[in-house]
């Protein structure tokens, strides 16, 4: 349950990139891969440092997305910008 | 063949087909589900005997012919006997309300032993019985007398006597503890168990028996229905070659009373002859007219049979000292024990002054004294006949549905079903009038031969049956919408109406198979991966969607082919295309980016709920039971939950419920998973307390092994789908089509995931698959767009993808509100006038199409836009038609204006074409499409890079700057005067 949590969350904030720059990587669907990918990943790596199973879910579980999406996105932005200054 | 003859073969196909079909409505019955007539549902999980390691798929087909035999002999009509996954089997048995009987009938084992009783008896038992007609030794006796004494038994009742002269131990324990001592006979090839077998006794005096026997220890501690048992009891082994057998005693007529506690016996397993060795079991009559079983024997069973007879009968000559009474002689007689599943079924003597060479087997055996009735005999009869299973067989759920709430549902779902079609006609005749009409019709020939193929094939019509058949009502109108928006667009281009008929079909045929095989591949999914009761909703989708493309196209086209030279066809006010009709003119693109962020909240709020409030998963999925009872005295829940916990029923939940059908004092029961035994003693002790009503006994367990199958065949059938879908969209538009797809289904199952954790409603098996089907469905919507995007492209070879897409939604967006508003009638129509179950079907199709509408237009085809943007063409189209208006990408493309810009082209063709790299893109958001470029005030931009021939490209760009500037200034004016 607590994967589907951190996937909808990264899924829901990556609907406001909409209002950044395009400058992900492969665009919008750079930015959705980042957004989904960092949000499970970040959220699996805290939950289980936390010592939650994945089948316990609480408003921590939909919090701790929020930095995994931001993340995510970071890195897909980073290779965007730097895949562009590299093609100038 | 000519388009006319054509058109008159069709239709003459077509209206035969329909007389068929309703002969065949009036001829034959529709084959109702358990939940439309009432019945009983198993499901059974199989387990090795002990003579094999593992159950085989042979093992699987063969116990399953073995059930369809043994139902056959119950006179079930229509039973349904399936596999279900690798090792489960299900049982449907329409009409059957003797849950017990059916249980026993089809799911014993019936494994079948003959014993020669006193050489088999172990220790003390030996001891005490091995010697009939003698007086037990005192010692042996007396120490058996206060053994049973200590385990609370009452030595001086009949029954009890009986059994402890025949050696019997009171309690399973003290049998086990006997038997576990015994030597393991390694490799025993004429053991009826090659292996040792394990059982799980109450660690608390007198030991009772939890569970067992079984072939490994770990399935000690779950039940079959999954429920958990101590983990501090008693583990006792029972070595290979020896059996734990029970006995009841008999009554005064010589019955076994199974009212009594049994009595236990360790056994060295040495069975004289097996179920295998019998023929032509049969119920007969003994010589006191009470039912007994006879059989025969096979050649090498009556060689068995003969010598274990001779065998007891010269034993019992042996004890015997000189020559003795008929009286005396059956006393000192020795026993042939027949053991069915370890249970002493009975075991008579063998008479040595009757047979003093044994019984000749040819004239065969019988078994008497053990039936209650005449069914217990024939049903033992039946059994032996059919012959064992090669498995053992557990239960893992169970589900009794009463005829009365069957025939409700029936009810529901036919008036849901109606009402149904008679809004999506009323809404298409008012909608599209004459065409409407003619949809009509071809809805009408769509519901009879399809209702006709059900009948036919049979698919036996289920609930979730029904719900599919709604849906592919609103399948089939949305094909016609698909052509009538069409032919109404060739229309108001000026085509004739022939033409325009023609023209509609022909580009609307593409847009309908993409959408239907979609829908196809979706049920077809569902159908393999899912579970019986959503089985038929995929069947019933699947088969409705193939009969709709014969009725909604082949049909209609055929009608209209024909009647397009008519008078009626003249005016297009009669296909409701008269005006200009509905102008889109709304920037879907521009706006994209508010639809995202109206998306994005809503995800978020729905990610809040799922984490905090979880979804209210259905005993489906979580295992439980669930009781539906209607009883007769008025009572409230407290007492109802006081009565259960009397009987030993706890944690439950009981919750009254309205139900007019069943009077006023319906309750529903929901706790853990209950045994079969559990519900039947929860039945009894509500029967004695307050009554139950003619068919007011409704119940549904299941096991968490069952619980976990369901969710994982929903969850491979939702990945298969999105993977099945996604693939064929790449495969017939273009792969980066099918991303936004893929996008807009995981949006549409979030958010529906969001909604259900939001409202708390439950979530089945039935959910799942209803939202499953909708997800294809839904995809409909996207697959309009996309398909009208794909003929756009080409045809608007200098716009912005932005734009395309822009113009590709206004020209198709009408169809997609009246295809999602026909479905939603129908979905509607089931939530008001469906019952619960059908209600909880329409609930997700409700949220699936909202969430499918909303997704395809304003999530789906925007992402698609601002992905294809990136391509060094379309931005090459952009930066172009910027420079051309200021900076500014309109929403629309003009078309002249793209006139112009084609033009330029043509300049440009001439001069050397600027080199744009993406990464030079000026872009605000990935989904903007109203933009001004960074440096729209000298319209180069980064683009105008050098190229190596400078002065021709400043050359061409001066001209083109010169001709934007008037450009501008004449659209100016003109809006200025107020026209565009």
């Amino acid at each position: 349950m607590a994967l589907l949590v951190f996937f909808m969350m990264g899924l829901a904030l990556w609907h406001f990139t909409v209002f950044i720059p395009d400058r992900f990587w492969q665009g919008i669907i750079g930015a959705f891969i980042g957004a989904v990918l960092g949000a499970v990943i970040f959220g699996w790596i805290i939950q289980e440092a936390s010592g939650k199973s994945l089948g316990d879910t609480d408003l921590s579980t939909a919090l701790i997305a929020i930095p995994g999406t931001a993340i995510g996105l970071a890195v897909v932005y980073a290779i965007g910008v730097r895949s562009e200054e590299r093609a100038d | 063949m000519g388009t006319r003859r054509r058109n008159l073969f069709v239709l003459l196909f077509v209206l035969g087909l329909v007389g068929i079909s309703a002969l065949i409505i009036a001829n034959k019955e529709t084959k109702l589900g358990l939940d439309l007539q009432g019945g009983l549902e198993l499901v059974y999980k199989g387990q090795p005997t002990g003579t094999t390691n593992e159950v085989s798929s042979e093992d699987i087909d063969a116990s399953i012919s073995i059930i369809e035999k043994r139902i056959n002999e119950l006179g079930v009509s229509e039973p349904e006997v399936a596999r279900l996954g690798s090792d489960e089997i299900t049982v449907s048995l329409p009409g059957v309300t003797d849950a017990r009987r059916a249980e026993e009938q089809v799911g014993s084992t019936a494994q079948l032993f003959y014993y020669d009783w006193e050489p088999n008896l172990i220790g003390p038992q030996r001891a005490i019985g091995g010697r009939p007609g003698i007086q037990p030794p005192e010692g042996p006796l007396k120490a058996s007398e206060k053994r049973w004494e200590e385990a609370g038994r009452n030595v001086n009742k009949e029954e009890s006597k009986q059994l402890i002269f025949a050696g019997a131990y009171p309690t399973a324990y003290d049998a086990a503890l006997l038997a576990s001592e015994q030597e393991p006979v390694e490799n025993c090839q004429d053991c009826s168990v090659a292996r040792p077998r394990y059982y799980l006794f109450e660690k608390e005096e007198p030991h009772d028996l939890i569970a067992g026997p079984e072939l490994a220890k770990k399935d000690l501690y779950v039940s079959p229905t999954g429920k958990k048992r101590p983990k501090d009891g008693i583990v006792v082994e029972v070595p290979a070659g020896t059996i734990l057998v029970s006995e009841y005693p008999t009554n005064s007529e010589g019955q076994l009373d199974e009212t009594a506690e049994p009595g236990w016996y360790a056994l060295k397993d040495k069975p004289a002859l097996s179920g295998n060795d019998i023929t032509d079991p049969e119920q007969s009559y003994g010589p006191n007219n009470e039912p007994v079983v006879s059989f025969g024997f096979t050649d090498s069973g009556q060689q068995a049979f003969q010598e274990v007879t001779r065998a007891i009968a010269q034993r019992g000559q042996a004890q015997a000292i000189g020559p003795v009474s008929g009286e005396e002689a059956e006393a000192l007689s020795g026993h042939f024990a027949v053991i069915l599943d370890n249970e002493v079924k009975t075991r008579p003597i063998i008479n040595f002054s009757e047979n003093p060479d044994g019984i000749d087997g040819r004239t065969g055996a019988q078994i008497s004294g053990g039936f209650k009735d005449l069914s217990e005999a024939q049903d033992l009869a039946t059994t032996l006949q059919i012959g064992a299973l090669p498995i053992n067989l557990k239960l893992v759920s169970q589900t009794q549905v009463s005829a009365t709430l069957g025939s409700e549902a029936l009810d529901e779902g036919i008036t849901a079903g109606l009402i149904g079609l008679a809004l999506a006609v009323l809404f298409l005749v008012s909608y599209y009038r004459f065409l409407g009409l003619i949809a009509s019709i071809a809805l009408a020939a769509y519901g009879l031969i399809f209702f006709a193929l059900i009948d036919l094939i049979p698919i036996t019509l289920t609930l979730p049956g029904i719900a599919g058949l709604v849906l592919t009502i609103g399948v089939a109108a949305d094909s016609n919408i698909v052509i009538f928006e069409r032919i109404k667009e060739e229309v108001r281009a000026g085509r004739s109406m022939s033409s325009a008929i023609a023209a509609g079909y022909k580009h609307g045929i593409s847009t309908i198979i993409d959408a239907n095989v979609i829908t196809l591949l979706t049920a077809f999914i569902l159908f393999v991966l899912a579970t019986a009761g959503v089985k038929g909703f995929a069947f019933t989708l699947g088969v409705g969607t193939i009969v709709s493309l014969l009725t909604a196209v082949v049909f209609t086209q055929a009608l209209l082919g024909t009647m397009s030279r008519s008078r009626l066809l003249r005016s297009p006010n009669v296909l409701g295309a008269g005006g200009e009709g509905k102008q889109w003119r709304f920037d879907f693109m521009g706006a994209s980016r508010w639809f995202f962020s109206v998306s994005g909240v809503i995800l978020l709020i729905g990610g809040f709920a799922l984490a905090t409030k979880q979804l209210n998963f259905g005993i489906d999925f979580e295992s439980g039971t669930r009781i539906k009872v209607a009883l007769q005295q008025p009572t409230d829940e407290e007492e109802v939950r006081d009565v259960l916990e009397g009987a030993g029923i706890e944690g439950e939940e009981i919750q009254q419920v309205d139900d007019p059908n069943l009077g006023s004092n319906v309750f529903q029961i929901q706790s853990h998973q209950l045994e079969p035994g559990e519900v039947r003693k929860a039945e009894a002790v509500l029967v004695d307390e307050f009554g139950i009503v003619q068919d007011g006994f409704d119940s549904t367990s299941v096991g968490p092994t069952f619980g976990e199958q369901i969710a994982n065949s929903a969850i491979t059938a939702l990945i298969f789908s999105m993977l099945v879908i996604c693939g064929y969209v790449a495969l017939r538009f273009e792969p980066k089509f099918a991303i936004p797809v893929l996008i807009a289904i995981l949006h549409d199952i979030l958010i529906t995931a969001g909604v259900y954790s939001l409202t708390g409603k439950e979530v089945s098996s039935g959910t799942v698959a209803a939202f499953l089907t909708i997800l294809g469905y839904s995809i409909y919507d996207t697959i309009i767009v996309f398909d009208r995007i794909r003929e756009n492209v080409p045809r608007m070879p200098r716009a912005a993808f932005s734009q395309i897409v822009n113009r590709s939604m206004s020209e198709v967006l009408t169809r997609s509100l009246a295809t999602s508003f026909t479905t939603l009638l129908g979905v509607l129509s089931l939530m008001v006038f469906g019952g619960p179950v059908l209600q909880d079907f329409a609930f997700a199709m409700l949220v699936g199409i909202a969430s499918g509408t909303y997704s395809s237009i304003f999530i789906a085809s925007p992402v698609l836009s601002a992905w294809k943007e990136r391509e060094p063409g379309f931005i090459r189209r952009r930066l172009r038609i910027a420079e051309v208006e200021g900076g500014i990408v309109p929403a629309y493309a003009d078309d002249i204006e793209m006139a112009k810009l084609g033009r330029d082209d043509e300049t440009e063709a001439e001069a050397p074409q600027p080199v744009k790299e993406p990464a030079a893109e000026a872009a605000t958001g990935a989904v903007a499409t109203v933009e001004r470029t960074e440096d729209s005030g000298n319209g180069s931009g980064k683009s105008a890079s050098g190229n190596g021939d400078e002065e021709a490209a400043a050359s061409a760009s001066a001209e083109r700057r010169e001709r934007n500037a008037e450009r501008r200034a004449r659209r100016q004016a003109r809006r200025k005067h107020g026209r565009r």
